[in-house]
């Protein structure tokens, strides 16, 4: 199975949707979710639009975010 | 004919400077035979210096094809075998040959260092005809008369074996690894797509690439965190500072914005007044590593190109020997002979005739030890041409660096104020020079900055000018880039003085790595991800490290060779077999990286025109010339087309033009400077160019009419 972002490979352990380096990105975006609540009180969705915009957020984790908002995945 | 004793040497530059500091007149007779540079100089009894060109015999393999793997059979031969490029390397042997036959001793004259040890003695042991017993080694740090005389009267009675067997270990086990993991890589690649490409890694390559690789991934799949900070202004006696806010980092937006609502428009007490008076110790002499940092930071120099702009300055007898690992600095080399050369300079008289009257002179050394070299200094030599502008940069760095270790530490002060505002606390920090100490001979490298406070006391009252809450996010560590990466292997302990630099050249030469602020490009992740899945012991920094500790060991004969060569092929025979099994798979991934390399260097960007398709260089079919097109042309959907030089290369740079935000294009063509090119017909820069070109041309043509 190919990863739903890029053409790479997906991760089979554990089974993932991303590759190993998207899975990693996607792995970042959950793990900093729970500070943006707290900072901003913010929802997943607009959450993850803020981190795609932001121009610090590394290009495998926006590529993720992009992806979930979009409703691709 | 009278016997003569041959001395050889690493370079020409070294075998001149060589012959004139031997020769009892400083003249020693130049020869030249097919291009080959040779002296006769004469002393008590004549000699013949002759130079080589680096490494003149390197490893090769010993029989078999070149198409294959593993090769564990090698041999040392001339480098015009291995390489097609070396065919004037034969010339340079068999003049050294011809010049052994009438010599009856032989000296080692290169460099005292590991690779030096190695090139001496394959010339002598394979040009010359097994004298690598019989001959004596000259040993010094600079190429100034003195020294070299006195390593010609104090010879070493033989060759440093210990360094020739390091050497020569550390050049079989590269090799080893080198030839089999590459050719393992490229010969899958090209099984799998039938296009050959170089494909290299090695002993130091693969974990040099591996750093890289992780920080690129931290960096690419970094996510921010929020957080707030307080910026703050106070008034004081007329004139504006700004203070920190006691904590650095709020979490929380509500937080701040609680700070910024508290404080506005309010008045603050001092609270406490502490000062500090703290001393900053002279800097440490240069080793070869930090001379590389120091001249990135300061000049943006990459370490190669002060590698080699020590190697000259070194060449022309300026500065010690520049590959070293020592921050120690002898008494031997003599500070006050080097102090009084370099007070002749005008830019270093002040501060070497003040140094030269200060009663004990004593330099602050590092911890780092060599055995072979003391730290980099200047010879106190002045230079017999005008230094270009690099040279003249690394000379006076090297030059004031010695200084500066020399002199006295600074005396620094230290002020901080703690203002209470509506219950919160802010800091204002000043900082000024007490004393220069070593500063002063360092100056226009320093980087201090001098905050001066009016004076201020404890229970004062001053006004809050500005405050504001400050959104911040969290950064990703930066990228590596040349010197920081240098850094890194030093840290690690891969590689040595004299190659990391070049590692890190190849990278970018493989197309693993691109940019100043080095970026991992999709080929270099791919094989990483290869070498981790099927060849691990490759690009493991600790192997590596291993190695390097015991071809230390073999230096210091606690170490045989042969035993490491041993263990290095024990060690690759299970990667490679794993290798050749997986090869299909293998080719597939490193073929597709590579597709998609080539695809990338040839993207040029965003069609202006259709906005969804991506402009690239392509070629045409039917009149092979080379044009810019967009991809959707081969669906039909947009028929956007620029013309493009037909000669020369032409690459995208990645960056945009100011004028009219179009892509640039990287344009050389043989014989020329390269330029970069927008290739937008209707860029306003190129209709001001054109306008003033003709604008020039009516000029011209009436200052010639004017003339007839």
């Amino acid at each position: 199975m190919k990863c739903v972002v890029c053409s790479r490979e997906a991760q089979t352990q554990p089974s993932s949707k991303y590759c190993e380096l998207h899975q990693k990105a996607y792995e970042n975006l959950l793990k900093k979710f729970e500070t943006w609540e707290k900072a901003f009180n913010i929802q997943w969705n607009k959450y993850l639009k803020e981190v795609a915009k932001n121009p610090l957020t590394g290009i495998w984790a926006k590529e993720v975010a992009e992806n979930i908002v979009s409703g691709k995945e | 004919m009278e016997k003569y004793t041959l001395i050889v040497t690493e370079k020409p530059d070294a075998a001149q400077r060589i012959a004139e500091a031997l020769d009892f007149n400083s003249q020693p007779k130049r020869i030249e035979e097919n291009n080959v540079p040779y002296f006769h100089a004469r002393r008590d009894k004549p000699l013949v210096i002759v130079p080589a060109l680096g490494h003149l015999y390197t490893v090769v393999q010993e029989g078999g094809r070149r198409n294959y793997y593993p090769v564990f059979n090698f041999k040392w031969a001339p480098r015009y075998v291995a390489e097609k490029s070396a065919t004037h390397i034969k010339t340079w042997i068999d003049v050294i040959s011809k010049l052994a036959d009438d010599a009856d001793t032989f000296i080692d004259a290169c460099d005292y260092d590991i690779e030096g040890a190695l090139i001496g003695y394959t010339l002598l042991k394979y040009a010359c005809g097994n004298k690598e017993n019989i001959a004596t080694r000259m040993k010094y740090s600079t190429l100034t008369k003195t020294e070299l005389e006195k390593s010609f009267i104090e010879q070493m009675p033989h060759l440093d074996f210990g360094m020739i067997e390091a050497g020569r270990a550390r050049h079989e086990v590269d090799w080893l690894y080198g030839i089999n993991i590459s050719r393992a890589l490229t010969i899958a690649a090209k099984r799998f797509s039938g296009r050959y490409a170089t494909l290299s890694t090695g002993r130091v390559q693969g974990p040099t690439l591996r750093f890289l690789v992780a920080r690129e991934r931290s960096i690419k799949t970094f996510v921010p965190t929020p957080y707030w900070s307080i910026l703050a202004e106070v008034e004081i006696q007329g004139a504006k500072y700004l203070v920190d806010y006691e904590k650095k980092i709020i979490t929380r937006k509500a937080d701040a914005d609680a700070v910024v609502a508290a404080c506005l428009r309010k008045t603050g007490t001092i609270e406490k007044v502490e000062e500090k008076t703290f001393q900053i110790a002279p800097p440490t002499p240069f080793d070869l590593g930090s001379l590389e940092s120091e001249a990135y930071y300061l000049f943006g120099y990459t370490p190669r190109r002060t590698n080699d702009i020590a190697e000259h300055l070194y060449l022309e007898a300026l500065i010690s020997y520049p590959r070293t690992s020592s921050q120690k600095l002898p008494p031997t080399i003599n500070y006050k002979a080097i102090l009084n050369g370099l007070s002749r300079e005008p830019p270093y008289n002040e501060s070497a005739s003040e140094l030269l009257r200060q009663e004990p002179l004593r330099p602050r050394e590092g911890i780092k030890e060599d055995p072979a070299h003391p730290a980099i200094y200047p010879t106190g030599n002045r230079p017999k041409r005008k230094l270009d502008v690099a040279e003249r940069r690394v000379w006076d760095l090297i030059a004031r660096r010695f200084m500066a270790v020399f002199g006295e530490p600074a005396v620094k002060q230290s002020i901080k104020a703690t203002i209470k505002v509506n219950g919160h606390h802010f800091y204002l920090q000043g900082r000024r020079t007490l004393k220069e100490g070593w500063m002063k001979h360092y100056k226009p490298y320093m980087r201090t900055e001098e905050i001066l406070l009016p004076p201020i006391k404890q229970g004062e009252t001053v006004q809050l000018t500005r405050i504001a809450r400050e959104d911040k996010f969290t950064k990703p560590l930066p990228r590596y880039n040349p010197s920081s990466l240098l850094k890194r292997m030093e840290r690690e302990g891969i590689g040595t003085k004299a190659t990391r630099a070049d590692i890190i050249e190849t990278l970018y030469k493989r197309r693993y790595i691109t940019g100043e602020s080095i970026e991992v490009t999709d080929l270099g992740f791919t094989v990483i991800e290869v070498l981790h899945q099927y060849a691990q012991p490759v690009i493991s920094v600790k192997l590596t490290r291993d190695l390097e500790e015991k071809m230390e060991r073999i230096q210091n004969n606690k170490e045989k060779r042969e035993k490491i060569l041993e263990a290095t092929v024990n060690r690759l025979r299970p990667v490679l077999n794993e290798l050749k099994k997986q090869e299909t798979t293998i080719g597939e991934t490193l073929s597709n990286a590579l597709k998609r390399a080539r695809m990338q260097e040839r993207t040029i960007g965003e069609c202006p025109n259709c906005y969804t398709g991506k402009l690239m260089i392509l070629f045409s079919r039917r009149t092979r010339k080379r044009f810019i097109g967009c991809t959707n042309y081969f669906t039909k959907t947009c028929k956007t087309s620029f013309p493009l030089p037909q000669q020369g290369i032409v690459k995208p740079t990645g960056r945009m033009c100011r004028s009219c935000g179009w892509p640039l294009l990287f344009v050389h063509l043989h014989g020329r400077r390269p330029w970069n090119l927008c290739f937008n017909p209707a860029c306003p820069k190129k209709e001001e160019r054109r306008k003033l070109l003709e604008m020039r041309g009516l000029q011209q043509r009436s200052s010639n009419t004017t003339i007839q």
